[in-house]
């Protein structure tokens, strides 16, 4: 999956990218690079989050009140802005889990049955 | 918010410029960890990262305010780009603010005239009483009307009488006499018009009632100027045609009549009285909920009331009375002509469009290659239109402005020269404000304005042919089809309007023409009136009255200079009282031996004092008094209606039959014929009238004259009878025993406010038609300047193949010319139509008068040749190697 922004399927992707970041966050307040190296790594290396696209997100975010931020300093010792889930961030990813997983789980149900 | 996000925008961009500095440290720290080498690190950081500049864009856009931050950039733009051509801009705001001036002057008084409410509460709902007859209908009463109408409970709610001050009455017992205007009013009058009260009360209806004593109600600005504001003045006495009247109170200062007030009194009607006679008008209040048809069909009914009561003599059998809104009958017939000034403006506001809508298409023409740059930069063809409508916007917002300042000085000149008796001005036109209705029309005009002169240029020069006109070699090439044609549009419709405006000015300027001619049929020159109120107790019965004529003329005619002295019930071209006659003989109830003519009471020496020919018979003498047997004089206009064979010296009237008994005289020998004076006004035909002395007058008709009008004093000299003014009014007032004299005018003067109205027409559309007319001329020019200095190149190589001087020029004239005559020819069409609605302006003239309508043609195409002249000698001069070397 590349997060290319096509105009098309912006929406789509954009609400998932949105999720991505909400479900990373969860962990932990994060920064900008952490989330990326998060998302990448835990997707296995399958999902290639474009920079482009993830400081608009964030920024998105943050504006709907779902994330709070706080300028700190990193483990790299080099001064970060921190990115915090709220607890309205955290309603809203419960919710976009729940419309994802209705929905891989429908596509699933096409796919098997085109399969058997 | 987005407002909020807006604002912080540019910090929140500084953070974000931080963030992403931030991150590719990180990936940098992360790339080291990976052994790459520092340079290698950065760069791929760098690569995987992107354009950091495209994210806070992006991030900045999301933040932005689309409209306003391109509104604000398109008006930066767009004043910097007419800061840059201020000849130009300069040219378009004076042509839009002398547009939208004469609109804001015109608009102003419409508002004042037509559109404010009255003052008083709930003005709907008041309504004027009427006589309808088939021929229209007219606001006038007598008290069995009133009473009748007073009993309408089921439609109005209340029902007053008054008599808008009438003949004026005399305030005395101060330093200095003074003649006030008094209004007559029944008691429910200031309830009906909501007046606030400043002080005390206002009349009981047992002050209302016959012997209900003297009582008076003063305004506020009597109250204040003549009594300074004393408190307590309720209670006192002031002394108002040699009586003693009590004040009982004071109306507030916001309460306004048309004519303004200086004191109330009460009719005192008894309203069993049979006076038949006509003096005043009646004012009601519909019930909430009654609608005017309604309250019409109820009149009706009262009508036939009133004529079982009083027979058909008093009304007649297709006759009626009927209700109409009081603003209405205020308005009256002044909208049409107000609307037609409108329509006028509204022409001389499309010519100043369409001149600077040529403006612009000439700047948008030598713009093109700016345009085409922005287009091929990627500026979208609605972003090019924007950008050009802020311009015409920025243009038209601020000549509105300046033309707002023009309109309010403007309608100060014009009500300073005489508004010709339109109404509801108020003082001096202090009624004409600069309210949010005019600030509001004249906002949405310049707005309206802007986007008309500019939406046109700027969608033709938004339609670049890219590659055309970036690879042009020079830009003089080629002039543009398109919007050569569209000018040339724009410059035949403005030569089209301006002659329908110089048509109509035309046509008023011979309507004034003709009135000026109109003989009034006596000589105005060196002749000064005079009004004496003559209202009091003093002058109830007819002797007083002769005496104080014959007193106060023995003292004028001892003045040097004087050569005779007249008075009279009423004065010429102003309208007067008109009465029933029989001619003493026919048939009763016949139409050749009934009829109603002027009715005037006059001194003897009437006729010498306005130098009025005698057709034949005698004048009135000073022996044809009260003791003599009676006498009346017509005019030949009656002679001519009612004894169109017969000779009227053989016949014997009787006047006021129909009045009623109180009225009914004995029957007058008709003495002489005397020529036709006008006097309902130059503009109206001479109507029948009957002069008859005022020393034969009955007392009841002396009584009922005394009331309503004043006695008119003429006197003519032999020089300017201005210098004699103060010598007359003192002599008037030993004559009189003290008596004031108001409204001192010469002949001359009410001459010339007589047709007033028809001059301030006249000027207005003088005016706007030059101002249409300069424009158009400046849009002929303007058009063939710049087709000729686009040309250059064409008339050189013209030249270069052996063009002759004259053949350039008639070449130019002649595409000029045709372009005016198109516009002529279409101007003649638009006027036949047009013409039409100044039909109720004119007099004497048809509204397709010949001379107008081939003198004014021939007038706009000489105006437009002189146009074309200057561009065609420059044709001339173009000089075939320099035109060459322009390339």
């Amino acid at each position: 999956m590349v997060l290319k922004r096509p105009p098309e399927a912006g929406d789509i992707l954009q609400g998932t990218l949105d999720m991505l970041i909400l479900r990373t966050l969860v962990l932990g307040p994060a920064h900008g690079h952490t989330i990326t190296e998060n998302i990448e790594r835990t997707s296995e290396n399958a999902l290639d989050v474009e920079q482009g696209s993830l400081y608009p997100a964030l920024h998105r975010l943050e504006d709907r009140g779902w994330l709070s931020s706080e300028w700190g300093v990193s483990e790299n010792n080099r001064r970060a802005k921190f990115y915090k889930l709220t607890a309205r961030g955290r309603k809203e990813l419960n919710a976009a889990a729940g419309r994802w997983r209705r929905m891989t789980h429908a596509i699933g149900l096409i796919l098997g049955e085109a399969n058997e | 918010m987005s407002l909020r996000r807006f604002m912080h925008r540019s910090l929140k961009d500084e953070d974000l410029a931080e963030e992403i500095e931030s991150h590719l440290a990180h990936e940098r720290d992360r790339n080291d960890a990976r052994g790459l080498r520092p340079e290698e690190a950065r760069r791929e950081a760098r690569l995987k990262f992107g354009n950091p500049r495209a994210i806070r864009e992006d991030v900045w856009h999301y933040r932005s305010l689309p409209w306003l931050e391109n509104g604000w950039r398109d008006l930066r733009f767009a004043l910097r780009s007419l800061a840059k051509t201020p000849g130009f801009t300069a040219i378009a705001i004076l042509v839009i603010a002398v547009g939208i001036g004469v609109n804001t002057a015109v608009f102003s008084v419409i508002d004042a005239v037509l559109l404010k409410p009255l003052t008083y509460p709930d003005p709907q709902s008041l309504m004027l009483l009427m006589n309808a007859t088939p021929r229209g209908s007219f606001p006038g009463a007598n008290i069995p009307k009133f009473n009748i109408w007073r009993q309408q409970s089921s439609i109005f709610e209340r029902v007053a009488a008054d008599d808008f001050g009438g003949a004026g009455m005399n305030l005395t017992g101060g330093d200095h006499p003074q003649q006030v205007q008094g209004f007559h009013v029944s008691a429910d009058y200031f309830a009906l018009f909501g007046a606030p009260l400043a002080a005390g009360r206002t009349f009981t209806a047992a002050e209302d009632s016959p012997n209900g004593g003297h009582v008076v109600v003063l305004s506020y600005g009597l109250w204040k100027n003549r009594f300074g504001g004393a408190p307590n003045i309720v209670g006192q006495t002031i002394q108002l045609d040699g009586q003693a009247y009590l004040v009982v109170g004071v109306i507030g200062r916001g309460f306004v009549t048309d004519i303004p007030a200086d004191l109330w009194i009460p009719f005192q009607f008894d309203l069993n009285s049979q006076d038949m006679a006509h003096y005043f008008t009646v004012a009601a209040r519909l019930k909430p909920g009654i609608t005017v048809p309604q309250a019409n069909a109820q009149l009706r009914l009262a009508a036939d009331q009133y004529r079982r009561a009083y027979g058909n003599r008093a009304i007649g059998p297709e006759d009626g009375f009927s209700v109409e809104s009081l603003q209405e009958f205020m308005i009256g017939d002044t909208r049409t002509p107000l609307l037609v000034l409108l329509g006028a403006v509204g022409l001389v506001l499309l010519i100043a469009c369409a001149n600077v809508a040529n403006l612009l298409l000439a700047r948008a023409a030598s713009r093109r290659r700016e345009l085409a740059t922005r287009a091929a930069l990627g500026a979208g063809r609605g972003q090019i239109i924007r950008q050009l409508l802020t311009e015409s916007l920025t243009l038209s917002l601020t000549g509105g402005a300046l033309g707002l300042i023009l309109g309010f000085v403007g309608v100060r000149l014009l009500l300073a020269i005489n508004a010709g008796g339109l109404p509801r001005l108020g003082e001096d036109g202090s009624a004409v404000t600069l309210d949010v209705n005019v600030l509001l029309f004249t906002l949405g005009v310049s707005v309206v304005t802007g986007i008309l002169f500019g939406l046109v240029p700027a969608i033709s020069a938004s339609r670049p042919n890219l590659a055309a006109t970036l690879n042009e070699g020079g830009s003089r090439s080629s002039v543009g089809f398109r919007s050569g044609k569209l000018r040339s549009a724009l410059v035949v419709s403005e030569m089209a309007m301006a002659l329908i405006l110089v048509i109509g000015a035309a046509l008023l300027i011979r309507t004034f023409q003709k009135l000026e001619g109109v003989d009034p049929g006596f000589e105005t020159h060196n002749v000064v009136t005079m009004a004496m109120s003559v209202s009091g107790d003093r002058f109830q019965k007819t002797g007083p009255v002769a005496q104080v004529i014959r007193n106060g003329r023995d003292r004028i005619m001892a003045i040097p200079g004087v050569v005779e002295v007249g008075a009279t019930n009423c004065l010429p071209l102003a309208g007067g009282f008109g009465m029933g006659f029989d001619i003493l003989g026919r048939p009763k109830g016949d139409s050749t031996s009934s009829g109603g003519a002027g009715f005037y009471s006059v001194s003897w020496s009437y006729f010498d004092a306005y130098k009025i020919p005698l057709a034949r018979g005698r004048n009135f003498t000073e022996h044809d008094d009260a003791a003599a047997p009676g006498v009346v004089i017509i005019n030949q206009a009656l002679a001519r209606q009612y004894w169109p064979n017969g000779d009227p010296l053989k016949d014997r009237i009787q006047i006021g039959a129909d009045a009623g008994p109180a009225f009914a005289e004995d029957p007058r020998q008709v003495i002489g014929i005397v020529g036709n004076t006008h006097d309902e006004g130059l503009n109206r035909d001479v109507s029948p009238i009957m002069f008859i002395p005022v020393a034969q007058m009955p007392d009841l008709e002396t009584a009922l004259n005394s009331r309503v009008a004043p006695l008119w004093w003429i006197v003519r000299s032999t020089a300017d009878p201005h210098t004699l003014v103060a010598s007359i009014s003192a002599a008037l007032r030993e004559a009189s025993g003290g008596l004031p004299v108001a409204h001192i005018r010469t002949m001359e003067e009410i001459e010339a406010l007589n047709t007033s109205r028809q001059r301030f027409n006249m000027l207005l559309l003088t005016v706007f038609g030059s101002a249409g007319l300069l424009m158009a001329a400046i849009g002929v020019y303007g058009v063939m300047s710049y087709s000729v200095q686009q040309r250059t190149q064409e008339l050189g190589i013209r030249v270069a193949l052996g063009a002759q001087a004259s053949d350039l020029r008639g070449m130019v004239i002649g595409q000029g010319m045709l372009l005016a005559l198109m516009g002529v020819a279409i101007g003649i069409g638009g006027a036949f139509w047009l013409t039409r609605f100044l039909a109720s302006f004119l007099f004497g003239v048809k509204s397709w008068d010949p001379l107008v309508f081939i003198a004014t043609p021939l007038l706009l195409t000489g105006v437009a040749l002189i146009s074309v002249w200057i561009p065609a000698i420059r044709a001339t001069r173009v000089d075939p190697m320099t035109a060459l070397r322009l390339e």
